[in-house]
């Protein structure tokens, strides 16, 4: 895609000129709210928010979201990321309107929301499944928002031939949707939505149905669309590496609940619990006895540097990531900034672009790590069977909660 | 020199079932036609022997001659029985069954589209037995149910009490054409409700939730996505209520007395006491245009959606 000859192309106006009218709500609903009136008003506020499904006969009742707790910010790029099952798309549903939650408050800019019906909401939503209608054209797609809305005819065809523009679909108006591909699809369901300047846009997986190639082009392609047109985004995927490279801030979910908020790097290198740095990203979980308040102590002996935040002599679990360790040989000098341990590499696994080394330390209760070197070049390889030192920086070792 | 030779043509060997042999696709082709053409050979059998066989027959006593004692005479070929379906008599009967059988379709899709939405919303579980309640009369007697309806409608039912203060003392249902509607609305509502609940049934309502989502109210959702989506099921069971109820003979008869005739009964009519079977057969073959008016109706209306 070429970025250039997009750039401009969507009318700011009408979405920037809402903006001054929302601060005088921020701090009306703020001050009533108790919340800190500084703070500017969050997009969506999730609070308590519960879900509950009938569990049909003999059965409990389906507890799809679990009391969940949710500021997305104005203007962000914000995902939901969990397993499959773990209620992102419930939490979705319920900010457009399919869904009224059982119990719980939800606010869009601060007006509770939580019981009216979708048409009545600032959102709009792309479907995974696209959701197109079948019997109109693609403009009369884009168009049906605008229409509902009775907004004048030559806005509507101003704002459709916009829109059509930033998705580059140009050329493709007059088609039925069951005549594109799924990537232009997909394009139609995303001005379809975007055509309607929503304050918040929804996106259930939106390129779940796409293969690889396409898939990355139009991660990048819907990171630019957002940045272009300043629309709070709220993005439900299962895929880390999709959350990651697009989000400002992620949500990560699993079972109903709110594991963890925070920007991708916080998340993939300060994991609070061991499911989400399981679930994000490969990581080592190491137990450890903790010694004092700096220190702990693992398996084999090898005191890590790390805030424990518990009491001496209970146990935590840290986490590293693979690629936060570095690999010497066993005579290498110590360095006294970082810490080590010595093991034994027990298989070498190479990647391409990097070489796995799963090394073993320690003999009555061996502590097994993966160590990740980039194959950059120059750099030293290790064989099977080697005696080596890890050594990693105090910082990269995150402690779990659980 | 070597160079200059050909190498013979043999030397390419091309596999026994390349699939770039023009003739071994044909004949593939051709045997699958062929095990087609006998598949289907019985049923065809079936239909050109009972179906189009009488059928050429009728168009054949069409224009044939009525003696004085009513037989037919298959000579002096001629138009006279055409001619006679311009009787205002005839016209009359003939628009009565018209009106009848579109104001019982157009009930029957007032009547049937709610029901076959709620069906096609509802859990598999309920979907079972409310469909099995829509089948249940087809389980006794098409005749002994339409007598059923004459007791209902009839002088000491419970229809005409209830509405003796509008009606009168003298106020009666059977033998009207009320009754003719109500009872073919009862007979032929099924006919509406299955072809509108298959149709229903694979709607995709995550566009219904998308025409909200996108501001639509629950109405203009329905008119903009559910009712045209749904057109194929709308168009097929109104064919299939209208045209049984155009060419009635049971229903009108048991319920409409001599006042509400519809063609079909005409038509039985000649053939029975009247003894003119040409003019049976030219009824039946006027009969059958409108049929075929309305069954390309329907084949049209599905082509443009598909
Ligand atoms: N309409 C419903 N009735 C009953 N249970 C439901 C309903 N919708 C969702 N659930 C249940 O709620 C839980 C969360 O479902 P949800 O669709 O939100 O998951 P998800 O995170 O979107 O998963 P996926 O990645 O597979 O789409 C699941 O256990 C699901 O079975
Ligand atoms: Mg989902």
């Amino acid at each position: 895609m070429d970025d250039h000859q997009l750039a401009g192309t969507l009318d700011a106006g009408p979405l920037a000129a809402k903006t001054p009218v929302l601060d005088t709500v921020t701090t009306e609903v703020a001050a009533v709210s108790g919340i800190e009136v500084d703070a500017p008003l969050p997009a969506v506020r999730l609070q308590g928010v519960t879900k509950r499904f009938p569990g049909g006969r003999n059965h409990d009742p389906v507890v799809a979201v679990d009391d969940l707790d949710l500021d997305i910010r104005d203007g962000e790029f914000f995902s939901l990321l969990g397993p499959s099952g773990c209620g992102k798309t419930t939490t979705l549903r319920m900010i457009a309107g399919f869904e009224y939650p059982s119990a719980g408050s939800l606010q869009i800019f601060g007006q509770e929301v939580g019981l009216e019906p979708p048409n009545k909401r600032p959102v709009n939503t792309v479907f995974q499944s696209y959701a197109l209608f079948p019997h109109m054209t693609v403009a009369k797609n884009i168009a049906f928002g605008l229409e509902m809305q009775q907004l004048p005819v030559d806005e509507i065809d101003r704002r459709v031939a916009e829109v059509i523009e930033l998705v580059q679909l140009q050329g493709r108006e007059g088609r039925r949707p069951k005549q594109l591909s799924g990537g232009q699809q997909q394009r139609v369901a995303l001005a379809r939505a975007l055509v309607n300047h929503p304050k918040v846009l929804l996106l259930d997986e939106p390129l779940g149905a796409l293969d690889l190639k396409l898939r990355q082009a139009m991660q990048l392609e819907l990171k630019r669309i957002q940045e272009q047109v300043g629309i709070t985004f709220v993005y439900v995927t299962h895929d880390q590496e999709e959350a990651l490279t697009m989000s400002d801030r992620i949500a990560v979910m699993d079972g109903g609940r709110l594991l963890q908020v925070g920007d991708p790097e916080e998340i993939y290198d300060r994991p609070r619990t061991r499911f989400v740095a399981d679930f994000i990203g490969d990581t080592n979980l190491l137990i450890a006895e903790v010694l004092d308040a700096d220190t702990a102590r693992l398996y084999d002996g090898t005191v890590v540097r790390v805030p424990t935040g518990a009491p001496a002599g209970s146990t935590v679990t840290l986490a590293v990531r693979p690629e936060k360790l570095g690999l010497w040989h066993a005579d290498a000098e110590r360095d006294l900034r970082l810490d080590a341990l010595t093991g034994t590499i027990r298989r070498v696994t190479f990647l391409g672009n990097a070489i796995n080394y799963e090394v073993v330390a320690g003999e009555r209760a061996p502590v097994e790590l993966v160590v990740r070197q980039g194959n950059t070049p120059g750099i030293e390889h290790f064989a099977d069977g080697e005696r080596v030192r890890v050594r990693w920086l105090p910082g990269s070792v995150a402690v779990l909660e659980d | 020199m070597a160079a200059t030779v050909d190498p013979p043509r043999t030397q390419t060997p091309t596999p026994a079932s390349a699939p770039d042999e023009p003739g071994l696709e044909r004949a593939a082709e051709q045997a699958e036609s062929r095990r087609g053409f006998l598949i289907g050979l019985p049923s065809l059998l079936y239909l050109v022997v009972l179906f189009a066989l009488p059928l050429v027959i009728v168009v054949v006593y069409s224009f044939a001659t009525r003696s004085r004692t009513g037989r037919t005479i298959l000579a002096d070929w001629n138009l006279s029985s055409y001619a006679r379906l311009f009787d205002p008599l005839v016209l009359e009967i003939g628009l009565r069954s018209l009106w009848l059988a579109l104001l019982t379709t157009v009930i029957s899709l007032v009547v049937g589209y709610p029901f076959a939405y709620y069906l096609a919303t509802r859990s598999p579980r309920v979907r079972g037995v409310l469909l099995v309640l829509v089948m249940i009369p087809f389980w006794s007697n098409f005749l002994i149910r339409t007598y059923a309806w004459r007791v209902i409608l009839g002088r000491d039912g419970p229809f005409v009490r209830f509405l003796e203060p509008i009606l009168g003392t003298e106020g009666q249902l059977l033998f009207t054409p009320f009754a003719v509607v109500v009872g073919l609305v009862y007979g032929y509502l099924p006919f509406m409700i299955l072809p509108l609940y298959a149709t229903l049934e694979r709607l995709d309502f995550s566009l219904v939730e998308a025409a909200r989502d996108l501001h639509a109210t629950g109405w203009q959702a329905f008119w903009r996505v559910t009712w045209p989506l749904s057109r194929p099921g709308v168009v097929a069971g109104s064919i299939l209520v209208f045209i049984p109820s155009f060419g009635a003979y049971v229903t009108p008869e048991i319920l409409g007395g001599g006042r509400t005739t519809m063609i079909g009964s005409y038509v039985v009519r000649q053939f029975l006491s009247a003894r003119d079977w040409p003019f049976g057969s030219a009824l039946s073959v006027a009969i059958l245009a409108v049929m075929l008016v309305a069954a390309v109706v329907y084949f049209r209306t599905r082509d443009r959606e598909a």
